[in-house]
């Protein structure tokens, strides 16, 4: 590691990346448990100093994150029902000292199949924010998110915010994990659902999102679609549903294991989103 | 090398650090405060736990350079100057929250910040979801909670005395 840039404001951090590439850091949880083995010879750009980038602000259109947002922001902020299943995230996407450092921007930008983070943005239907010395630009979280450790980001990029917008009428979400344990370790299977509901208590729009099943968070449109008109109900999801995904067998679960949880966890979203 | 300037235990502190010098070198290694331990390097353990500008973080996925103007409060400073020990530290004492003791900065740092952050008081449930992040292979999970359960209300001002352990 040769070079470090810690700059306070985003003018500064655009053009020291327009300049010649550094690696963004922000929380660091997953920067740096990953160079243990072998640290590359990289410069580092630390967004931490950076006040705008951090917090949550609401408008008509909905709501914006700051990328340097931590977890911990996420807890304590006043949030209606649709972002139960962030702050569930939240909570459990490590200890409490995770939850202080860690962000949101961090997560997404790290692009782990398994972050807890992404299939929430999915439910949420959320933009990203892209910030560079040539200007903004906004991307679905779908179209950000190409693979395994792999963004949409370009190396003169930062990204700068998540987007939601505001759903017409009653909202909610809901996010489930299975790990081997509750936190501190990487999910097996998740699941993010948001749905906004009729005065009725019939859903008007679903979405559900499966993390760690396949190389980015997926959503499930068959199901989805099932969902309008309908209530909650575990039952309306079917093994065919979860065709969008592409689990693979690794020293956390074996993929047809995953394949069961995943709808087991589906399941239980949906009994969730009846309550 | 960069320096970082700090305040370590309310007093001034500055170091010449490499840039990928993590937090817990520049206490262990530079400023000699070794009461903070490394366990597991990865940000799993719990045993290097600090706090800093008031929130406790592992210090092993911290790097030095980033804590430029911060805070940092470690298990040293916990104590008054007469050696009187954090009504945590006294209660870790008490219900002999510790077997080999590895884990036992972490988990205090850790359970200080838990308590501060919950005045309403924790239940024991509470408790070990705080705990999450920190790790004990002695197994000593259920004497921790005792103590933090304990400290807590000495903490929030509900009793004067740590109440004594049961015989």
């Amino acid at each position: 590691m040769t070079g470090y840039l810690r700059p306070a404001t985003l003018d500064e951090a655009v053009a020291a990346l327009a300049a010649g590439p550094r690696t963004p850091i922000a929380g660091g949880t997953d920067v740096y448990p990953a160079r243990i083995v072998a640290a590359p010879d990289e410069d580092l750009l630390d967004l931490t100093a950076i006040a705008a980038l951090r917090g949550i602000t609401a408008d008509a259109a909905g709501w914006r994150f700051g990328a340097a947002t931590t977890w911990t922001d996420v807890i304590e902020a006043a949030l209606p029902p649709l972002f139960d299943g962030l702050k569930a995230a939240a909570r459990e996407v490590g200890g409490v000292q995770i939850q202080n450092a860690g962000t949101l921007g961090g997560n997404l930008c790290n692009a782990s199949p398994a972050a807890d983070g992404a299939p929430n943005w999915l439910a949420l239907d959320a933009e990203v924010e892209l910030a560079s010395a040539a200007g903004t630009r906004l991307l679905p979280v779908c179209d950000f998110l190409l693979g395994n450790r792999r963004t949409a980001r370009r190396p003169d990029e930062i990204l700068t915010a998540i987007r939601v917008p505001r759903p017409e009428g009653r909202a909610r979400g809901v996010f489930l994990k299975l790990g081997a344990r509750r936190y501190l370790v990487i999910s097996i299977v998740s699941v993010a659902a948001a749905a906004q509901f009729e005065a009725d208590g019939r859903i008007a729009s679903a979405r559900i999102a499966v993390g760690a099943c396949s190389p980015v968070p997926v959503r499930l449109p068959a199901l989805e679609a099932r969902l309008v008109g309908r209530r909650a109900d575990p039952a309306l999801a079917e093994p065919a549903d979860l065709a969008p995904l592409a689990p693979i067998d690794d020293v956390r679960g074996t993929a047809s294991y995953r394949r069961d949880a995943a709808l087991t966890l589906v399941r239980r979203a949906l009994a969730e989103l009846a309550r | 090398m960069p320096k970082v300037s700090l305040t370590v235990n309310g007093k001034p502190a500055s170091a010449e650090v490499e840039n990928r010098t993590l937090l817990v070198e520049l206490l262990r290694e530079h400023l000699r405060l070794t009461g903070t331990h490394v366990g597991c390097d990865t940000s799993q353990c719990g045993a290097c736990v600090v706090h800093v500008n008031g929130a406790s973080v592992k210090s092993c996925t911290m790097l030095a350079v980033q804590c430029e103007g911060a805070e940092v409060v470690t298990i040293e400073g916990l104590a008054a100057p007469d050696g009187t020990l954090h009504p945590m530290q006294e209660a870790f004492r008490e219900y002999h929250a510790l077997q080999c003791g590895f884990c036992t900065p972490g988990m205090v740092m850790s359970a200080i910040d838990l308590v501060q952050r919950n005045p309403q008081g924790l239940s024991d449930r509470e408790i070990r979801e705080g705990l999450e992040g920190n790790l004990c292979r002695c197994t000593g999970y259920h004497n921790i909670v005792r103590a933090i359960a304990a400290a807590q209300q000495v903490m929030h001002g509900k009793v004067k005395e740590l109440p004594r352990a049961a015989e």
